[in-house]
């Protein structure tokens, strides 16, 4: 009896393994628009040809400074908060919080660090025009590192290691000014972060085939991935915003999640334009190493409107089952929570005057289920990122 | 930033000076001749424009040139106002544009981005002339 089982148990296990969905999924059959749709998700990695605002894009002695410096404790007079407390290398670069917790506990969520460079506006809000500039905003917060950029810079002038790295990265000593050692400090910040860049994902491989024509390794991929990408760039209109290689077009919306905080509102992208334009390390200034002026335009010209209050950045989907919770203020645990919101968000939040971006897509717990699996499809198979190494003493 | 808007005042000034009264009637033909680009005609004006790059992409800068003529009567072009927005969604870039007096009727201006796919109209405003040109951006 007990052999009996025992091979009814194989028969089925070696049943279920050639149905596994892999082995088994078959290419919906995509029309000619919802395939350029498709291809225009990559390819991955994505062209990049450095940050022209910052000398130290790049360059390998400024990534080597930006990656001490962001494991170093010191950057924060309490030497209890460094920037990997938010950005865990292990969790995606962010922390799993739903709100990010430095000296105390801040109002939005630590977003993933990991294809950072091609951003063009940093911070939910837009606040920094540069990686450089948002790298160094943690430092000076109370609630997060709780420092000074005097402090900081006295601690790269006056350690030895940091300022002889400071010296091989930007061809001279840390200056006196500490506005302007802290641009450095940034720009070498910026240099490590620019290397953050993830590896293909299975929807990576999937484009790619579909680009090739390359059946076999078309059916890799899942069906049930299939329907959701099939929503995500035509019922849902994902794609409107979650665009390019990249998911995202860099700009900010409000998507009907609340703004409201402890002792008020959230103002989002309205309040970000006025931080940007506040910050003496902008792109508009005196730091910016882009001497042709074209990177400085977005700042130059960007508008304040009264629709900016609420609206936050539209965030990169790359990676997106690894950086859970979701949102700017973290208020949803799951991938399903947030396919949940998109199918019953409210109009009446929204205050669309024509067509709205955002509305209910009402989806069936079928529909959701395939959108959730074509998002975990997004994350990366394997790091792309080398080992660390420890580095030898600069001389 | 006061000091931006400094520069756009002055800006506006300058194009006003520079515009004012400068582009004579010609009796039907344009008085100027308008270099190749999706050309635009109003009443008054006719208009040439091009946007670098050519092809517009969702989410990345470009540039755009224009060149004006008119086509009867003196076009008094108090300001010139070059922008787009989204008519089905009824907003508009995230960005102003900066418009820059090239002399002879020419423009160049930056500060253009569409920051989704779909339909993108064009508004070209100069002096009282009106002009809008539909692209759709995929």
């Amino acid at each position: 009896m007990r052999r009996r089982l025992a091979a009814l148990l194989l028969g089925a296990a070696a049943a279920a393994h050639t149905q596994a969905p892999d082995a088994q999924a078959q290419r919906l059959d995509f029309s000619p628009t919802e395939v350029r749709a498709i291809l225009s998700h990559g390819p991955w990695p994505a062209p990049w040809a450095g940050d022209p605002t910052n000398r130290g894009s790049g360059n390998a002695q400024a990534i080597a400074l930006g990656e001490l410096l962001f494991f170093d404790p010191r950057l924060s007079p309490s030497r209890k908060v460094l920037c990997a407390t938010c950005h865990v290398p292990y969790r995606a670069w962010q922390d799993a919080r739903a709100r990010a917790v430095g000296l105390v506990e801040v109002d939005r969520n630590t977003p993933s660090l990991l294809d950072v460079r091609y951003q063009r506006w940093f911070g939910w809000d837009g606040a920094g025009d540069s990686l450089w500039a948002q790298s160094v905003r943690p430092i000076s917060d109370a609630r997060e590192m709780g420092g000074s950029r005097a402090e900081a810079a006295a601690l790269v002038r006056g350690d030895a290691e940091l300022a002889c790295r400071y010296e091989k990265a930007f061809g001279a000593p840390p200056p006196a000014s500490d506005e302007a050692v802290l641009a450095g400090i940034g720009k070498a910040l910026a240099a490590f972060l620019e290397t953050l860049v993830s590896g293909r994902s299975p929807f990576d491989e999937f484009r790619d085939a579909l680009a090739a024509n390359d059946v076999a390794a078309m059916k890799k991929y899942p069906e049930a991935a299939q329907r959701g990408l099939r929503i995500f760039i035509g019922r849902g209109n994902c794609n409107a915003c979650h665009f390019g290689p990249n998911f995202t077009n860099g700009e900010f919306h409000d998507t009907g999640v609340p703004f409201f905080i402890k002792g008020g509102v959230d103002e989002g992208r309205y309040g970000g334009i006025g931080k940007l334009e506040r910050n003496p390390l902008n792109l508009l200034g005196a730091y910016n190493d882009d001497r042709s002026g074209a990177s400085a335009v977005k700042t130059r010209q960007v508008a304040l409107e009264h629709r900016n209050f609420g609206e936050f950045k539209v965030p990169t989907l790359r990676n997106v089952a690894l950086t859970a919770p979701y949102m700017h203020n973290g208020s949803l645990a799951t991938l399903a929570d947030v396919v949940r919101h998109y199918s019953e968000v409210s109009p009446d939040r929204l205050h669309s005057d024509g067509i709205p971006l955002v509305k209910a897509l009402h989806l069936s717990a079928a529909e959701s289920a395939d959108l959730v699996a074509f998002l975990e499809t997004l994350s990366e198979s394997a790091s792309a990122l080398a080992p660390r190494r420890p580095y030898a003493r600069c001389r | 930033m006061e000091e931006r808007r400094d520069a756009v005042r002055r800006l506006r000034g300058a194009v006003a000076g520079a515009l004012a009264g400068c582009m004579p009637l010609a009796g039907g033909a344009l008085a100027c001749e308008l270099p190749p680009g999706v050309r635009l005609e109003s009443e008054r004006v006719a208009v040439s424009f091009r946007t670098t790059p050519e092809k517009i992409a969702v989410g990345r800068p470009f540039t755009l040139d224009l060149a004006a003529c008119p086509k009867r009567g003196v076009l008094v072009l108090e300001r010139v106002r070059l922008d787009a927005h989204m008519p089905e969604h009824r907003h508009g870039m995230n960005y102003r544009t900066r418009v820059v007096p090239l002399g002879d009727g020419r423009f160049h201006s930056e500060g253009w981005l569409f920051h989704m796919p779909g339909r993108w109209e064009f508004v070209f405003e100069l002096g009282s002339e009106r002009l809008t040109h539909s692209v759709r951006i995929e």
